[in-house]
Protein backbone atom coordinates (compact mmCIF):
# COMPACT_ATOMS: atom_id res chain seq x y z
CA UNK A 1 0.00 0.00 0.00
CA UNK A 2 2.75 2.75 0.90
CA UNK A 3 4.25 1.28 -2.45
CA UNK A 4 1.67 2.47 -4.35
CA UNK A 5 0.90 5.51 -2.87
CA UNK A 6 4.64 6.34 -3.20
CA UNK A 7 4.47 5.84 -6.51
CA UNK A 8 1.02 7.97 -7.15
CA UNK A 9 3.03 10.78 -5.30
CA UNK A 10 6.17 10.40 -7.86
CA UNK A 11 3.69 10.33 -10.80
CA UNK A 12 1.09 13.55 -9.58
CA UNK A 13 3.85 15.57 -7.91
CA UNK A 14 5.50 15.42 -11.83
CA UNK A 15 1.77 16.08 -13.65
CA UNK A 16 1.61 18.98 -11.11
CA UNK A 17 5.44 20.09 -11.63
CA UNK A 18 4.08 20.43 -15.25
CA UNK A 19 1.78 23.28 -14.85
CA UNK A 20 3.85 25.80 -12.35
CA UNK A 21 3.16 28.59 -13.72
CA UNK A 22 -0.57 27.90 -13.58
CA UNK A 23 -0.12 27.47 -9.70
CA UNK A 24 1.31 30.60 -9.55
CA UNK A 25 -1.80 32.10 -11.40
CA UNK A 26 -3.49 29.83 -9.13
CA UNK A 27 -2.13 31.52 -6.02
CA UNK A 28 -2.61 34.77 -7.04
CA UNK A 29 -6.25 34.09 -8.16
CA UNK A 30 -6.62 32.65 -4.25
CA UNK A 31 -4.43 35.19 -2.42
CA UNK A 32 -6.76 38.54 -3.67
CA UNK A 33 -9.97 37.96 -1.90
CA UNK A 34 -8.38 37.68 2.06
CA UNK A 35 -6.32 40.40 1.18
CA UNK A 36 -8.88 42.54 -0.06
CA UNK A 37 -11.16 41.61 3.22
CA UNK A 38 -8.04 42.72 5.58
CA UNK A 39 -7.52 45.55 3.89
CA UNK A 40 -11.53 46.69 4.10
CA UNK A 41 -11.69 45.58 7.68
CA UNK A 42 -8.11 47.24 9.09
CA UNK A 43 -9.39 50.27 7.30
CA UNK A 44 -12.70 50.21 9.37
CA UNK A 45 -11.17 48.97 12.19
CA UNK A 46 -8.71 52.09 12.52
CA UNK A 47 -11.28 54.43 11.95
CA UNK A 48 -13.41 53.26 14.13
CA UNK A 49 -10.33 51.68 17.12
CA UNK A 50 -12.22 48.27 17.15
CA UNK A 51 -15.47 46.46 15.31
CA UNK A 52 -16.99 44.74 17.61
CA UNK A 53 -14.09 43.94 19.95
CA UNK A 54 -11.95 43.06 17.01
CA UNK A 55 -8.97 45.29 16.57
CA UNK A 56 -7.04 46.37 13.35
CA UNK A 57 -4.34 43.45 14.50
CA UNK A 58 -7.03 41.25 15.25
CA UNK A 59 -8.36 41.25 11.88
CA UNK A 60 -4.70 41.27 10.50
CA UNK A 61 -4.11 37.84 12.55
CA UNK A 62 -7.15 36.52 11.57
CA UNK A 63 -6.77 37.07 7.72
CA UNK A 64 -2.77 35.84 8.06
CA UNK A 65 -3.76 32.80 9.79
CA UNK A 66 -6.53 32.44 6.81
CA UNK A 67 -4.20 32.52 4.41
CA UNK A 68 -2.02 29.44 6.28
CA UNK A 69 -5.76 27.11 7.18
CA UNK A 70 -7.11 27.86 3.34
CA UNK A 71 -3.92 26.38 2.19
CA UNK A 72 -3.98 23.44 4.27
CA UNK A 73 -7.97 22.75 4.02
CA UNK A 74 -9.04 23.50 0.53
CA UNK A 75 -9.19 21.03 -2.12
CA UNK A 76 -9.44 21.43 -5.92
CA UNK A 77 -10.61 18.16 -6.32
CA UNK A 78 -13.70 19.29 -8.78
CA UNK A 79 -11.13 20.85 -10.92
CA UNK A 80 -9.02 17.41 -11.47
CA UNK A 81 -12.38 14.52 -11.40
CA UNK A 82 -15.56 15.91 -12.69
CA UNK A 83 -14.44 15.78 -16.59
CA UNK A 84 -13.03 12.42 -15.67
CA UNK A 85 -16.74 11.31 -15.57
CA UNK A 86 -17.95 13.24 -17.95
CA UNK A 87 -15.45 12.44 -20.99
CA UNK A 88 -15.04 9.02 -20.26
CA UNK A 89 -11.09 8.55 -19.20
CA UNK A 90 -12.22 7.46 -15.28
CA UNK A 91 -12.81 4.16 -17.00
CA UNK A 92 -8.89 3.81 -17.29
CA UNK A 93 -8.84 4.44 -13.20
CA UNK A 94 -11.80 2.48 -12.61
CA UNK A 95 -10.18 -1.16 -13.94
CA UNK A 96 -6.95 -0.33 -11.45
CA UNK A 97 -7.38 -1.95 -8.17
CA UNK A 98 -7.35 1.43 -6.62
CA UNK A 99 -9.83 3.57 -4.95
CA UNK A 100 -9.89 6.28 -8.16
CA UNK A 101 -10.60 9.28 -5.45
CA UNK A 102 -9.07 8.33 -2.35
CA UNK A 103 -6.06 7.34 -3.34
CA UNK A 104 -5.17 9.24 -6.64
CA UNK A 105 -7.15 12.04 -6.35
CA UNK A 106 -5.98 12.28 -3.02
CA UNK A 107 -2.60 12.54 -3.85
CA UNK A 108 -3.04 14.29 -6.45
CA UNK A 109 -4.54 16.74 -4.12
CA UNK A 110 -1.64 17.00 -1.55
CA UNK A 111 1.01 17.14 -4.46
CA UNK A 112 -0.71 20.29 -5.79
CA UNK A 113 -0.60 21.92 -2.19
CA UNK A 114 2.83 21.21 -1.83
CA UNK A 115 3.68 23.26 -4.79
CA UNK A 116 1.72 25.78 -4.26
CA UNK A 117 3.26 25.83 -0.70
CA UNK A 118 6.33 26.35 -2.42
CA UNK A 119 5.01 29.81 -3.78
CA UNK A 120 2.77 30.68 -1.06
CA UNK A 121 5.52 31.13 1.39
CA UNK A 122 7.67 33.74 -0.14
CA UNK A 123 3.98 35.36 -0.65
CA UNK A 124 2.99 35.19 3.10
CA UNK A 125 6.36 36.72 4.59
CA UNK A 126 6.18 39.79 2.06
CA UNK A 127 2.65 40.25 3.39
CA UNK A 128 3.84 39.81 7.17
CA UNK A 129 6.51 42.67 6.29
CA UNK A 130 3.82 45.04 4.74
CA UNK A 131 0.76 44.45 7.79
CA UNK A 132 3.18 43.30 10.49
CA UNK A 133 0.67 41.12 12.45
CA UNK A 134 1.37 41.35 16.03
CA UNK A 135 1.87 37.39 17.02
CA UNK A 136 2.82 37.45 20.30
CA UNK A 137 -0.14 35.60 22.19
CA UNK A 138 0.49 32.67 20.28
CA UNK A 139 1.82 29.52 21.98
CA UNK A 140 3.23 26.34 20.66
CA UNK A 141 0.40 24.30 22.51
CA UNK A 142 -2.35 26.64 20.08
CA UNK A 143 -0.41 25.54 17.23
CA UNK A 144 -0.36 21.76 18.24
CA UNK A 145 -4.15 21.65 18.78
CA UNK A 146 -4.76 23.10 15.74
CA UNK A 147 -2.64 20.77 13.31
CA UNK A 148 -5.04 17.88 13.93
CA UNK A 149 -7.74 20.24 13.31
CA UNK A 150 -6.56 21.33 9.98
CA UNK A 151 -6.22 17.57 9.14
CA UNK A 152 -9.92 16.93 10.06
CA UNK A 153 -10.78 20.10 8.10
CA UNK A 154 -8.90 19.01 4.92
CA UNK A 155 -10.42 15.44 4.98
CA UNK A 156 -13.91 16.48 5.70
CA UNK A 157 -13.99 19.27 2.91
CA UNK A 158 -12.46 16.82 0.51
CA UNK A 159 -15.00 14.22 1.08
CA UNK A 160 -17.62 16.88 0.75
CA UNK A 161 -16.12 18.07 -2.10
CA UNK A 162 -15.13 14.34 -3.50
CA UNK A 163 -19.25 13.76 -3.05
CA UNK A 164 -20.13 16.57 -4.98
CA UNK A 165 -18.16 15.50 -7.46
CA UNK A 166 -19.08 12.34 -7.72
CA UNK A 167 -22.28 13.82 -8.64
CA UNK A 168 -21.42 13.94 -11.86
CA UNK A 169 -22.11 10.21 -12.82
CA UNK A 170 -25.59 11.71 -12.61
CA UNK A 171 -25.69 15.52 -14.07
CA UNK A 172 -23.87 17.69 -16.24
CA UNK A 173 -24.81 20.36 -14.23
CA UNK A 174 -22.43 19.30 -10.88
CA UNK A 175 -19.89 22.61 -11.48
CA UNK A 176 -23.45 24.83 -10.87
CA UNK A 177 -24.06 22.98 -7.91
CA UNK A 178 -20.38 22.79 -6.55
CA UNK A 179 -21.19 26.87 -6.94
CA UNK A 180 -23.61 26.35 -4.40
CA UNK A 181 -21.50 24.61 -1.91
CA UNK A 182 -19.14 26.77 -2.79
CA UNK A 183 -21.22 29.91 -1.58
CA UNK A 184 -22.16 27.88 1.54
CA UNK A 185 -18.66 27.32 2.20
CA UNK A 186 -18.40 31.52 1.93
CA UNK A 187 -21.41 32.12 4.41
CA UNK A 188 -20.60 29.68 7.03
CA UNK A 189 -16.55 29.20 7.32
CA UNK A 190 -15.73 32.31 8.81
CA UNK A 191 -13.58 33.24 5.02
CA UNK A 192 -15.53 36.93 4.36
CA UNK A 193 -15.28 37.86 8.19
CA UNK A 194 -14.71 36.20 11.78
CA UNK A 195 -17.82 34.83 12.58
CA UNK A 196 -18.75 36.64 15.32
CA UNK A 197 -19.15 39.59 12.73
CA UNK A 198 -21.62 37.59 11.08
CA UNK A 199 -25.89 37.69 11.33
CA UNK A 200 -26.80 36.24 14.60
CA UNK A 201 -28.49 33.31 13.17
CA UNK A 202 -25.73 32.44 10.60
CA UNK A 203 -23.55 31.88 13.62
CA UNK A 204 -25.91 29.78 15.49
CA UNK A 205 -26.21 27.52 12.14
CA UNK A 206 -22.63 27.93 12.04
CA UNK A 207 -21.45 25.88 14.82
CA UNK A 208 -23.35 22.82 13.66
CA UNK A 209 -22.18 22.86 9.93
CA UNK A 210 -18.99 21.53 8.47
CA UNK A 211 -17.93 24.44 7.03
CA UNK A 212 -16.77 26.66 9.85
CA UNK A 213 -14.07 23.08 10.37
CA UNK A 214 -12.54 24.49 7.25
CA UNK A 215 -11.47 27.92 8.64
CA UNK A 216 -12.78 29.35 11.47
CA UNK A 217 -12.31 26.74 14.10
CA UNK A 218 -8.41 26.07 12.87
CA UNK A 219 -7.71 29.73 13.10
CA UNK A 220 -9.46 30.28 16.26
CA UNK A 221 -6.89 27.11 17.67
CA UNK A 222 -4.22 29.25 16.75
CA UNK A 223 -4.82 32.19 17.79
CA UNK A 224 -5.53 30.73 20.75
CA UNK A 225 -9.06 31.94 21.05
CA UNK A 226 -11.03 28.86 22.66
CA UNK A 227 -11.76 27.79 25.51
CA UNK A 228 -11.23 24.02 26.86
CA UNK A 229 -14.63 23.02 26.52
CA UNK A 230 -14.78 24.93 23.03
CA UNK A 231 -12.17 23.13 21.90
CA UNK A 232 -13.82 19.78 22.57
CA UNK A 233 -16.92 20.89 21.49
CA UNK A 234 -15.34 21.81 18.01
CA UNK A 235 -13.40 18.38 17.96
CA UNK A 236 -16.08 16.08 18.76
CA UNK A 237 -18.37 18.23 15.67
CA UNK A 238 -15.39 17.80 13.53
CA UNK A 239 -15.33 13.85 14.26
CA UNK A 240 -19.24 13.57 13.63
CA UNK A 241 -19.02 15.41 10.81
CA UNK A 242 -16.08 13.25 9.52
CA UNK A 243 -17.82 10.24 10.14
CA UNK A 244 -21.16 11.78 8.30
CA UNK A 245 -18.46 12.71 5.19
CA UNK A 246 -16.87 9.36 4.66
CA UNK A 247 -20.41 7.34 4.46
CA UNK A 248 -22.00 10.58 2.86
CA UNK A 249 -19.27 10.16 0.34
CA UNK A 250 -19.26 6.15 -0.06
CA UNK A 251 -23.08 5.93 -0.89
CA UNK A 252 -22.58 8.24 -3.42
CA UNK A 253 -19.58 6.72 -5.53
CA UNK A 254 -20.82 2.91 -4.86
CA UNK A 255 -24.13 4.48 -6.32
CA UNK A 256 -22.31 6.17 -8.89
CA UNK A 257 -19.86 4.15 -10.26
CA UNK A 258 -22.86 1.40 -10.48
CA UNK A 259 -24.81 3.74 -13.07
CA UNK A 260 -21.22 4.85 -14.78
CA UNK A 261 -20.73 3.82 -18.38
CA UNK A 262 -18.46 5.51 -20.39
CA UNK A 263 -18.31 7.25 -23.52
CA UNK A 264 -18.25 5.07 -26.18
CA UNK A 265 -19.60 2.07 -24.80
CA UNK B 1 -22.25 49.64 -41.03
CA UNK B 2 -20.50 46.07 -41.96
CA UNK B 3 -19.34 45.62 -38.19
CA UNK B 4 -22.63 46.03 -36.93
CA UNK B 5 -24.44 43.75 -39.06
CA UNK B 6 -21.47 41.52 -38.23
CA UNK B 7 -22.44 41.89 -34.68
CA UNK B 8 -26.14 40.82 -34.94
CA UNK B 9 -25.25 37.96 -36.78
CA UNK B 10 -22.68 36.92 -34.14
CA UNK B 11 -25.40 37.71 -31.46
CA UNK B 12 -28.02 35.53 -33.44
CA UNK B 13 -25.90 32.15 -33.26
CA UNK B 14 -24.99 32.65 -29.85
CA UNK B 15 -28.67 33.23 -29.11
CA UNK B 16 -29.46 30.01 -30.91
CA UNK B 17 -26.33 28.55 -28.73
CA UNK B 18 -27.35 29.29 -25.93
CA UNK B 19 -31.17 28.33 -26.58
CA UNK B 20 -29.99 24.69 -26.59
CA UNK B 21 -29.40 24.91 -23.03
CA UNK B 22 -32.32 26.65 -21.56
CA UNK B 23 -32.45 24.40 -18.47
CA UNK B 24 -28.67 25.44 -17.62
CA UNK B 25 -29.52 28.96 -18.02
CA UNK B 26 -32.56 29.09 -15.57
CA UNK B 27 -29.60 27.63 -13.60
CA UNK B 28 -27.60 30.43 -14.36
CA UNK B 29 -29.78 33.01 -13.39
CA UNK B 30 -30.57 31.16 -9.92
CA UNK B 31 -27.04 31.20 -9.06
CA UNK B 32 -26.39 34.92 -10.25
CA UNK B 33 -29.08 35.65 -7.56
CA UNK B 34 -27.87 33.87 -5.17
CA UNK B 35 -24.05 35.79 -5.82
CA UNK B 36 -25.80 39.10 -5.79
CA UNK B 37 -27.76 38.12 -2.62
CA UNK B 38 -24.27 37.11 -0.97
CA UNK B 39 -23.18 40.36 -2.48
CA UNK B 40 -25.87 42.78 -0.68
CA UNK B 41 -25.01 40.68 2.72
CA UNK B 42 -21.39 41.33 2.73
CA UNK B 43 -22.54 45.23 2.07
CA UNK B 44 -24.89 44.90 5.07
CA UNK B 45 -22.33 43.24 7.52
CA UNK B 46 -19.86 45.91 6.72
CA UNK B 47 -22.43 48.68 7.26
CA UNK B 48 -23.70 47.25 10.79
CA UNK B 49 -20.31 48.30 11.90
CA UNK B 50 -19.57 51.65 9.80
CA UNK B 51 -20.81 54.51 7.89
CA UNK B 52 -18.40 54.69 5.18
CA UNK B 53 -15.73 52.83 4.13
CA UNK B 54 -12.62 54.59 2.33
CA UNK B 55 -14.72 58.00 2.91
CA UNK B 56 -17.83 56.08 0.97
CA UNK B 57 -20.83 55.69 2.06
CA UNK B 58 -24.08 52.37 1.72
CA UNK B 59 -25.60 53.75 -1.27
CA UNK B 60 -22.19 54.89 -3.03
CA UNK B 61 -21.08 51.06 -2.64
CA UNK B 62 -24.49 49.81 -3.69
CA UNK B 63 -23.96 51.64 -6.91
CA UNK B 64 -19.96 50.45 -7.26
CA UNK B 65 -21.48 47.15 -7.15
CA UNK B 66 -23.75 47.82 -10.12
CA UNK B 67 -20.61 49.24 -11.95
CA UNK B 68 -18.60 46.13 -11.07
CA UNK B 69 -21.18 44.03 -12.02
CA UNK B 70 -20.97 45.89 -15.43
CA UNK B 71 -16.89 45.08 -15.85
CA UNK B 72 -17.68 41.68 -13.91
CA UNK B 73 -20.31 40.69 -17.56
CA UNK B 74 -17.55 41.90 -19.83
CA UNK B 75 -15.36 39.61 -18.16
CA UNK B 76 -17.31 36.46 -18.44
CA UNK B 77 -19.96 37.23 -20.90
CA UNK B 78 -17.13 38.53 -23.41
CA UNK B 79 -13.94 38.05 -22.41
CA UNK B 80 -13.90 34.03 -20.80
CA UNK B 81 -15.47 32.41 -23.87
CA UNK B 82 -13.50 34.23 -26.71
CA UNK B 83 -10.38 33.77 -25.04
CA UNK B 84 -11.42 30.02 -24.03
CA UNK B 85 -12.09 29.95 -28.42
CA UNK B 86 -8.80 32.20 -29.24
CA UNK B 87 -6.52 29.89 -27.08
CA UNK B 88 -7.90 26.82 -28.41
CA UNK B 89 -7.56 28.13 -32.05
CA UNK B 90 -3.62 28.92 -31.60
CA UNK B 91 -3.37 25.04 -30.49
CA UNK B 92 -4.80 23.16 -32.82
CA UNK B 93 -4.27 26.08 -35.75
CA UNK B 94 -7.67 26.84 -36.14
CA UNK B 95 -6.78 30.20 -36.25
CA UNK B 96 -5.35 30.23 -40.02
CA UNK B 97 -9.43 30.53 -40.79
CA UNK B 98 -10.29 33.10 -38.49
CA UNK B 99 -7.20 35.41 -40.75
CA UNK B 100 -8.37 34.32 -43.82
CA UNK B 101 -11.14 36.31 -43.32
CA UNK B 102 -12.08 39.49 -44.91
CA UNK B 103 -12.62 41.33 -41.50
CA UNK B 104 -10.76 42.90 -39.14
CA UNK B 105 -9.48 39.86 -37.26
CA UNK B 106 -9.15 41.68 -33.70
CA UNK B 107 -13.05 42.26 -33.77
CA UNK B 108 -13.47 38.69 -35.15
CA UNK B 109 -11.28 37.03 -32.20
CA UNK B 110 -13.00 39.16 -29.52
CA UNK B 111 -16.84 39.54 -30.46
CA UNK B 112 -17.51 36.14 -31.63
CA UNK B 113 -18.73 34.25 -28.38
CA UNK B 114 -20.98 36.23 -26.20
CA UNK B 115 -23.17 34.61 -23.58
CA UNK B 116 -26.30 36.47 -24.13
CA UNK B 117 -28.11 35.68 -21.57
CA UNK B 118 -25.61 37.40 -19.21
CA UNK B 119 -27.52 40.68 -20.50
CA UNK B 120 -29.66 40.18 -17.78
CA UNK B 121 -26.69 41.18 -15.59
CA UNK B 122 -26.42 43.91 -17.11
CA UNK B 123 -29.98 45.19 -16.20
CA UNK B 124 -29.34 44.50 -12.48
CA UNK B 125 -26.41 46.20 -12.79
CA UNK B 126 -28.70 49.30 -14.25
CA UNK B 127 -30.87 49.02 -11.34
CA UNK B 128 -28.13 48.63 -8.76
CA UNK B 129 -26.75 51.42 -9.70
CA UNK B 130 -29.53 53.68 -9.94
CA UNK B 131 -30.98 52.45 -6.62
CA UNK B 132 -26.84 53.07 -5.38
CA UNK B 133 -27.09 56.31 -6.26
CA UNK B 134 -30.88 57.40 -4.78
CA UNK B 135 -29.59 55.95 -1.61
CA UNK B 136 -26.58 58.13 -1.51
CA UNK B 137 -28.09 60.72 -2.05
CA UNK B 138 -26.02 62.75 -4.09
CA UNK B 139 -26.83 66.06 -6.21
CA UNK B 140 -26.78 64.53 -9.58
CA UNK B 141 -26.16 67.06 -12.18
CA UNK B 142 -26.55 66.58 -16.42
CA UNK B 143 -22.74 66.65 -16.26
CA UNK B 144 -21.87 64.20 -13.80
CA UNK B 145 -24.14 61.84 -15.66
CA UNK B 146 -22.38 62.31 -18.96
CA UNK B 147 -19.10 62.62 -17.26
CA UNK B 148 -19.92 58.92 -15.47
CA UNK B 149 -21.22 57.08 -18.77
CA UNK B 150 -17.51 58.24 -20.40
CA UNK B 151 -15.60 57.31 -17.57
CA UNK B 152 -17.65 53.83 -17.54
CA UNK B 153 -17.19 53.38 -21.14
CA UNK B 154 -13.60 54.23 -21.53
CA UNK B 155 -12.71 52.16 -18.15
CA UNK B 156 -14.39 49.22 -19.86
CA UNK B 157 -12.01 49.73 -22.99
CA UNK B 158 -9.07 50.13 -20.87
CA UNK B 159 -10.23 46.32 -19.64
CA UNK B 160 -10.81 45.40 -23.03
CA UNK B 161 -7.42 46.50 -24.36
CA UNK B 162 -5.31 45.12 -22.00
CA UNK B 163 -7.16 41.84 -22.29
CA UNK B 164 -6.39 42.21 -26.33
CA UNK B 165 -2.79 42.64 -24.73
CA UNK B 166 -2.32 39.80 -22.89
CA UNK B 167 -4.13 37.47 -25.07
CA UNK B 168 -1.85 38.82 -28.10
CA UNK B 169 1.02 37.75 -25.73
CA UNK B 170 0.02 33.95 -26.89
CA UNK B 171 1.44 34.95 -30.49
CA UNK B 172 4.71 34.94 -28.68
CA UNK B 173 4.25 32.77 -26.00
CA UNK B 174 2.42 29.71 -27.38
CA UNK B 175 2.09 27.73 -24.47
CA UNK B 176 1.01 31.00 -22.50
CA UNK B 177 -2.93 29.79 -22.22
CA UNK B 178 -3.28 31.58 -18.79
CA UNK B 179 -3.54 34.96 -20.83
CA UNK B 180 -6.56 36.32 -18.24
CA UNK B 181 -6.05 35.12 -15.02
CA UNK B 182 -4.50 37.90 -13.89
CA UNK B 183 -7.39 40.12 -14.76
CA UNK B 184 -9.49 37.48 -13.18
CA UNK B 185 -7.89 37.12 -10.64
CA UNK B 186 -7.52 41.31 -9.73
CA UNK B 187 -11.30 41.57 -10.65
CA UNK B 188 -12.49 41.33 -6.67
CA UNK B 189 -10.25 44.17 -5.68
CA UNK B 190 -12.95 46.25 -8.09
CA UNK B 191 -16.07 46.24 -5.28
CA UNK B 192 -14.95 48.59 -2.96
CA UNK B 193 -12.93 52.06 -3.91
CA UNK B 194 -9.67 51.77 -4.16
CA UNK B 195 -8.84 54.81 -1.42
CA UNK B 196 -10.00 51.67 0.94
CA UNK B 197 -6.59 49.37 0.33
CA UNK B 198 -3.23 50.50 1.34
CA UNK B 199 -0.84 52.11 -1.05
CA UNK B 200 0.47 49.29 -2.92
CA UNK B 201 -2.49 47.56 -3.74
CA UNK B 202 -3.90 50.76 -4.78
CA UNK B 203 -1.04 51.43 -6.91
CA UNK B 204 -1.27 47.88 -8.64
CA UNK B 205 -5.15 48.04 -9.04
CA UNK B 206 -4.68 51.57 -10.79
CA UNK B 207 -1.66 51.25 -12.97
CA UNK B 208 -0.77 47.78 -13.53
CA UNK B 209 -4.00 45.99 -13.49
CA UNK B 210 -6.24 48.87 -14.20
CA UNK B 211 -9.57 47.37 -12.27
CA UNK B 212 -10.02 49.97 -10.44
CA UNK B 213 -10.20 52.78 -13.65
CA UNK B 214 -13.46 51.10 -14.74
CA UNK B 215 -14.72 50.83 -11.47
CA UNK B 216 -13.93 53.08 -8.62
CA UNK B 217 -13.04 55.80 -11.04
CA UNK B 218 -16.53 56.30 -12.91
CA UNK B 219 -18.66 56.71 -9.38
CA UNK B 220 -15.92 59.15 -8.52
CA UNK B 221 -16.83 61.25 -11.64
CA UNK B 222 -20.38 60.96 -10.87
CA UNK B 223 -19.53 62.28 -6.81
CA UNK B 224 -17.82 65.05 -8.66
CA UNK B 225 -14.28 64.11 -6.89
CA UNK B 226 -12.76 64.52 -10.12
CA UNK B 227 -11.26 67.85 -11.71
CA UNK B 228 -12.80 68.30 -15.32
CA UNK B 229 -9.17 68.19 -16.72
CA UNK B 230 -8.75 64.87 -14.66
CA UNK B 231 -11.82 63.16 -16.36
CA UNK B 232 -10.58 64.09 -19.60
CA UNK B 233 -7.27 62.09 -18.94
CA UNK B 234 -8.81 59.43 -17.63
CA UNK B 235 -11.23 59.24 -21.26
CA UNK B 236 -7.68 60.00 -23.08
CA UNK B 237 -5.91 56.87 -21.35
CA UNK B 238 -9.12 55.11 -22.83
CA UNK B 239 -8.40 56.22 -26.23
CA UNK B 240 -4.80 55.58 -25.98
CA UNK B 241 -4.73 52.34 -24.73
CA UNK B 242 -7.13 50.73 -27.34
CA UNK B 243 -4.65 52.22 -30.09
CA UNK B 244 -1.83 50.59 -28.27
CA UNK B 245 -3.55 47.28 -27.98
CA UNK B 246 -4.21 47.55 -31.72
CA UNK B 247 -0.57 47.94 -32.55
CA UNK B 248 0.45 45.10 -29.99
CA UNK B 249 -2.37 43.13 -31.46
CA UNK B 250 -0.88 43.53 -35.03
CA UNK B 251 2.68 43.11 -34.54
CA UNK B 252 1.66 39.70 -32.93
CA UNK B 253 0.04 38.94 -35.64
CA UNK B 254 3.32 39.08 -37.55
CA UNK B 255 4.46 36.27 -35.27
CA UNK B 256 1.89 34.17 -35.86
CA UNK B 257 2.73 31.46 -38.15
CA UNK B 258 0.03 28.25 -37.77
CA UNK B 259 0.59 25.80 -35.09
CA UNK B 260 2.03 22.82 -37.77
CA UNK B 261 5.13 24.95 -38.90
Amino acid sequence: MFKIFQRLWQVNWAEQWQYRANLIMYLLYWLVSPIIYLAVWTSIANSKGSVNGFTANDFVTYYMTLLVVDQVTSNIVIHTFAYKVQDGTLAGELIRPIHPMLTNALVNNIAFKALTIIGFIPVWIILFFLYKPDYSHLTLTGILVAIPAMIIGFLVGFLLSAAITSLAFWTTRVYSIHEFYYAMILLFSGQFVPLPLMPKLIQDVAQYLPFQLLIYFPIQLILGKLSNAQIVQGYVTGTIWLVVAISVFNWIWRNGVKRFSAVGA
Amino acid sequence: MNTLKLLSAFLKVNIQMSLAYRADTVVNILLNLMWLGWELLTLSIIFNNTETIGGWGFGELIALLGVFRLVHTLMIALIWPNTEKFNQSIRDGSMDYTLLQPINSMFLVTFSRITVWRAWDLILAAVLIVIGINLSGETITSLSIVTFFLLTISGAIVIYSLWIVLIALTFWFTKFDNNVTILQALLDAGRYPVTVYPVWLRILVTFVVPIAVATTVPLQGLRGDLTISRSLLFIAIGIASFLIASQVWKRGLKQYSGASS
